[in-house]
């Protein structure tokens, strides 16, 4: 057991600030407050990634099979830590990177592996994830979005909702629902994965103000809108496994924790520069925001060492989301309650606000993780249980 | 970043474990202070598992990990001041148990009553005292430790020690991993109880309201772990002042809600949750408790910070 970094890791952390300092524009912070989401940090994610992958660093992990460089996990997740502290220039495309290609890559046909892979590793796609619906969210067996059997593929009436980066992407990695009435399966069994093309006739997107921020949210609205066969990602019955694949991966992609520690940084800066540091209570309030933010580090590493070490995903992964959640809303009581002020004139702190507020709710209710740590880490019986 | 255990860990982990397997808990002579393990730690003290972090090849977090399996057990013994603490301030091998005491140095500690040296912290330096076991007068405790004084330090055997900072970053990792593993054990006792004891015709475990709690305990207990070991690989003032502050600031919320899940069960001296749960209530006021680590955290992470 140890808690340092190899050298390896040490010169790749190094490398990737150094990349980072070297493309980021001297305007990066003003736009990088607008969220991964927004017009602006969408349109510069293009440039962003096109030098990233020429770099090197934005596939790195994927299998040279694929485009990447069979690099270790821990490489991936130091580029994301990275990454996210400084605002994820990389904008929507993190999850392409992250989760969206792998899944591609593991149940993917020859077919749709060549069609959307090479955009995604050069910097080039958006994708949006149309899983939520009016009335599924964090109970996403029950979504509702109807794929019918026709002549050649499906065709798909439906809404999704709270749909991030719907807006500017170009595929949508789409659940709906074999209907029961048209032979589909019940529950679970009865979703299917369809990779739609944002562009196809019957496809209107309507954003959501929101109080986190431009470009993050928005409902989709699907109107008879057809799919093919060939867009099918894994055989009908086959999506729930692929959805908790994509899940794992997903989780374990976004080290929030870290931008709510530079942020905390960032904010004694400002209170030393204020005179207001030397009051204990500011200091211990700040220590125990900072106590929150190194839990959620270590039980996050604690997961990407179990994937560096080849274990089957476990109950960490809900415990770790539950500990992110904590700190990015410790950190953002703390700033909230000693630097009102950067919420009225510190756009970067506003911005971590809108991030911290959706924490525990965004990637699913942060109580489903306590359902899941009840379950598959303390063993306690089911809600349904009876003697 | 390596979270598996090296065989050698494994190693002395598992033959702590055999050590407890199958050990008796002495009968409580006095309510809530529990008696201490005489057996287990001749036990330690003959295995040399003690001195773990003097050894080469060794070091301090073998030293946490062992701290923390045994403050999962219900037995008592004093384990953190001799493996964490005293091989940092030279306190020789085998003079122990060691109790610490912040202020006065004639001021209640735990383990006093058994303890050959009591070491206390007085701000600017501290002292390391040979304890004669006739000056130790004992304090009724609330506590399942047992708790003693020192009449006065007149005519004992005192050596001054200068790095307070190395002995209270060594505290505060022993503390953190000391209170790591009471949460873990006191949580694996309510998880069996919950699971067994029915209400309204389903087990306790089996509400949502209980299963969430319970859930943030195991939090809790995690982080408690991690944040404790990771201090004890870095032997790093900051990271020391994390561990135990963050796992001094969960006490509160998993001793109620452990309580509040065992019932008048956990009131009782017969179930057996006092035995970690008046172990973590001892702890958390050590060193100051949870806002002392924060603000000693901050002034590591912000360095012109005043502690």
């Amino acid at each position: 057991m140890e808690f340092g970094w190899s050298i390896q890791e040490q010169a790749h952390r190094v490398r990737v600030r150094e990349v980072l300092a070297r493309l980021l524009p001297p305007d990066w912070e003003a736009m990088s407050v607008h969220g991964p989401g927004s017009d602006q940090q969408t349109a510069y994610s293009h440039r962003f990634c096109a030098e990233l992958h020429r770099e090197g660093l934005l596939v790195p992990h994927w299998p040279r099979a694929h485009g990447g460089e069979d690099a270790e996990v821990w490489q991936q997740f130091i580029l994301g830590e990275e990454m996210w502290a400084a605002g994820e220039p990389r904008g929507p495309q993190y999850m392409n990177v992250n989760w969206i290609g792998p899944v591609l890559m593991r149940f993917g046909t020859s077919d749709q592996q060549a069609r959307y892979l090479p955009p995604i590793r050069e910097g080039r796609a958006i994708w949006c994830q149309g899983f939520s619906e009016p009335s599924a969210g964090s109970d996403l067996a029950a979504l509702r979005t109807r794929a019918v059997p026709v002549e050649g593929g499906y065709r798909v009436s439906g809404a999704k909702v709270w749909t991030s980066y719907a807006g500017h992407a170009d595929t949508c990695f789409l659940l709906a629902r074999v209907p029961a009435d048209e032979g589909g399966a019940g529950g679970k069994a009865g979703i299917v994965i369809l990779l739609t093309d944002m562009a196809s006739p019957g496809i209107q997107v309507k954003q959501i103000p929101a109080l986190i921020g431009e470009g993050d949210i928005h409902e989709v609205f699907f109107d008879d809108v057809f799919v093919a066969h060939a867009d099918r990602l894994g055989e009908e019955g086959q999506a729930w496994e692929i959805i908790n694949y994509a899940l794992q991966n997903e989780r374990v992609g976004i080290a929030r924790y870290e931008f709510s520690r530079r942020m905390l940084d960032r904010a004694v800066a400002r209170l030393k520069a204020e005179g207001r540091w030397c009051d204990p209570s500011v200091q211990e309030r700040a220590g125990r925001a900072l106590m929150l933010c190194e839990a959620a580090r270590l039980l996050v590493y604690r997961i990407v060492d179990g994937k560096a070490r080849g274990l089957p995903p476990d109950a960490y992964g809900a415990v770790a989301r539950w500990a992110v959640v904590l700190a990015d809303n410790g950190v953002n009581e703390f700033l909230t309650e000693f630097l009102p002020a950067g919420l009225l004139d510190d756009p970067v702190q506003v911005a971590h606000h809108q991030r911290a507020i959706a924490a525990g709710i965004a990637s699913g209710a942060a109580e489903i993780q306590l359902n899941l740590i009840a379950r598959r880490r303390l063993d306690l019986p089911s809600e349904r249980a009876r003697p | 970043m390596k979270f598996a255990l090296t065989d050698d860990q494994a190693s002395v982990l598992n033959e702590v474990e055999r050590m407890l397997d199958g050990l008796a808990l002495p009968a409580h002579t006095e309510p809530v202070v529990a008696p201490y393990s005489d057996t287990l730690d001749a036990a330690l003290a003959g295995s040399g598992f003690l001195d773990i972090a003097r050894e080469d090849g060794f070091g301090t977090l073998d030293a946490a990990l062992m701290v923390e399996r045994l403050a999962r057990s219900p037995h008592i013994v004093e384990a953190g001041a001799s493996a964490i603490v005293a091989p940092a301030i030279g306190l020789e091998a085998g003079l122990r148990p060691v109790a610490l005491v912040a202020g006065d140095p004639t001021g209640p500690a735990r383990f006093l009553p058994r303890a050959q040296v009591l070491v206390a912290d007085l701000g600017d330096h501290a002292l390391a005292i040979e304890v004669d076991p006739a000056r130790v007068q004992p304090v009724d405790s609330l506590f399942a430790y047992g708790y003693g004084r020192l009449d006065s330090l007149d005519g004992l055997p005192v050596r001054r020690i200068d790095d307070v900072a190395t002995l209270r970053r060594r505290w505060r990792v022993a503390v953190a991993a000391e209170i790591a593993g009471c949460m873990a054990g006191a949580l694996s006792l309510l998880v069996e109880h919950v699971k067994a004891r029915h209400a309204f015709g389903r087990p306790l475990g089996a509400f949502q309201s209980i299963q969430h709690r319970l859930a943030m305990a195991a939090e809790s207990a995690e982080s408690s772990r991690w944040l404790a070991l990771r201090a004890a690989w870095s032997d790093d003032d900051g990271d020391a002042a994390q561990a135990a502050g963050f796992a001094q600031s969960r006490i509160h919320a998993l001793s109620y809600d452990l309580h509040q899940f065992s019932g008048a069960m956990g009131l009782t001296l017969e179930y057996p949750l006092h035995l970690w749960t008046y172990r973590l209530r001892a702890l958390v006021g050590e060193l100051g408790g949870a806002g002392a680590q924060a603000r000693a955290a901050a002034a590591a992470a912000w360095p012109d910070a005043a502690e």
